[in-house]
């Protein structure tokens, strides 16, 4: 595992869009820093960026990068290595490229404009993002035999994740306003990782008081350490699940 | 004769409705070369990934040295495989990806053949990338990975393929090498004339049949033509009419 995971970690380290992911990131993040006075305002723009940009970049390359490297993988495939390591390999590369990508992009502005509590939540947020959907990314091009096809379900999962996903979920609170629904608003949150990472940076910024009663429930849930945990557990789960059903899939594909 | 040393026991393969290969007996053995032929859909190309393990028969089984292949990849320890699309990943060198292999193989120098790199000139573009190649030296890197751990099995699908014939005859020469101690080589090939001469016996598929599998010399002889090319036709004329008799 750790021979493949080298090698295309090397071929990653080269590959153009990894760069240029790295330099959208830094350009978008320092732009937002040297625009913004307030380098606190700046950050609550940033999270509308990272929220949307970071898994539809993860989603998508992943998706394309796995297509474009079939050929190889079916060479690997018939070295004599377990085909659970080939995946691994792979999959441990390009969350490692992603991740370095995002942290010299997006955790170095961080830390030279807003050392806080509140940007190290927004760290930790997008590299689960990333994570999370490299791993939806890998499930995708698994199950899906033609790129277009493949990059095509990947922009609907975003598209779902990122927009229509809140829409019925505000749908949701407005038609039942009248009822305690809260008890129910912590565990809907749950099942979109991308709403998750949002508010787990929004609660450090104290923009939860802005959110009525549901986010005295964020506040309450989510504010403590175990709440946290409980949020990076969730985080985890999503980027467990997908890549045991990878990992299940590539066992059986017809290469 | 020997044991064989790949066997395969009523192996069908169905991709969704359609059968690539159906109820497949046949056996390869130590020490001799085996051409695959067929037209394009025929099951060649599913015959070769079952052995590699890159795709499950449906019904029936593979065996390599008397040992039936399953998720164990360890046998492929033994197999060296030259496709005929090679893809590698783009910003690696020649060099990183020989080593990589290598790595991945847990080959020592002892173990390693590398006299292709130099046969085919690729040892002066080593620390060239990979997507900075030619087609055709691309298919020499191909070759240079399927004998590089001096292979008991070697499966070649279309190898002399955008190969200059200095090259193809250079691959085909280590084949054959392959093949004097005492290896197994199979070679789908649709240039007939290229890989002939190499060849002890051939294999006929169609429709995921295999429709014969005969020895060279029996082939020219009951023809009487001198080319494997000209003797094919006739020889399936032949078996279309007994079979019609029949």
């Amino acid at each position: 595992m750790l021979k493949v995971f080298k090698y295309t970690l090397i071929d990653l380290a080269r590959n153009r869009f990894v760069l240029g992911y790295a330099l959208l990131m830094l350009f978008v993040a320092e732009g937002l820093f040297f625009v913004e006075d307030d380098p606190s305002k700046a950050l609550l723009s940033l999270v509308q960026v990272v929220m949307a940009l970071v898994p539809l970049i993860a989603l998508v390359f992943t998706i394309v990068y796995s297509y474009d490297s079939l050929e190889f993988t079916q060479l690997l495939a018939v070295q004599p290595i377990a085909r659970r390591s080939i995946l691994a390999g792979q999959l441990l590369a390009l969350c490692t490229a992603l991740l370095v990508a995002q942290g010299f992009g997006l955790g170095l502005p961080l830390i030279v404009h807003l050392p806080n509590m509140a940007a190290l939540m927004l760290s930790f947020s997008g590299s689960g993002l990333v994570l999370v959907f490299t791993a939806l990314g890998l499930l995708i091009a698994l199950k899906q035999r033609e790129k277009a096809r493949g990059v095509g379900v990947g922009l609907t999962v975003w598209f779902l994740f990122v927009l229509v996903y809140d829409a019925l979920l505000m749908a949701l609170m407005f038609s039942f306003s009248d009822h305690p629904i809260e008890p129910f608003v912590v565990p809907l949150a749950a099942l979109n990782p991308i709403d998750m990472g949002r508010i787990l940076v929004m609660l450090q910024v104290d923009l939860a008081a802005m959110m009525g009663y549901s986010g005295a429930v964020y506040k309450d849930f989510f504010g403590s350490y175990g709440g946290i945990a409980v949020a990076a557990a969730v985080l985890l789960l999503w980027f467990v699940v997908p890549t045991l059903f990878s990992f299940r899939t590539f066992q059986r594909k017809d290469l | 004769m020997a044991e064989p040393r790949i066997t395969f026991t009523d192996v069908g393969k169905r991709y969704g409705k359609l059968w690539a290969l159906r109820n497949l007996n046949v056996a390869f053995h130590p020490g001799e070369v085996v051409m695959i032929i067929g037209p394009n859909g025929s099951g060649k190309t599913t015959l070769i990934k079952g052995l590699l393990g890159l795709v499950r028969p449906t019904t029936g089984s593979i065996a390599v040295n008397g040992t039936v292949i399953g998720t164990d990849p360890a046998y492929r320890q033994a197999i060296g495989y030259m496709p005929q699309i090679s893809q590698f990943p783009a910003a690696l060198t020649i060099g990183q990806l020989l080593d990589m292999m290598r790595d991945i193989r847990e080959l020592d120098d002892a173990s390693i053949d590398d006299r292709l790199i130099t046969d085919l000139g690729l040892d002066k573009q080593l620390d060239k990338r990979l997507n900075e190649l030619s087609g055709g030296t691309r298919q020499k890197v191909s070759a240079v990975l399927a004998f590089r751990s001096k292979p008991e099995i070697l499966v070649m699908d279309e190898p002399t393929a955008g190969l200059d014939p200095v090259s193809a005859s250079k691959v085909l020469g280590r084949a054959a090498e392959v093949r004097e101690r005492g290896g197994t080589v199979l070679v789908t090939s649709h240039l007939m004339e290229e890989v002939e001469t190499l060849a002890d016996r051939i294999a006929y598929l169609e429709d995921g049949h295999l429709r014969f599998i005969l020895p060279m010399s029996e082939i020219l002889e009951s023809t009487g033509q001198q080319r494997l090319a000209k003797a094919l036709p006739e020889l399936l004329v032949r078996k279309v009419a007994t079979g019609a008799n029949a």
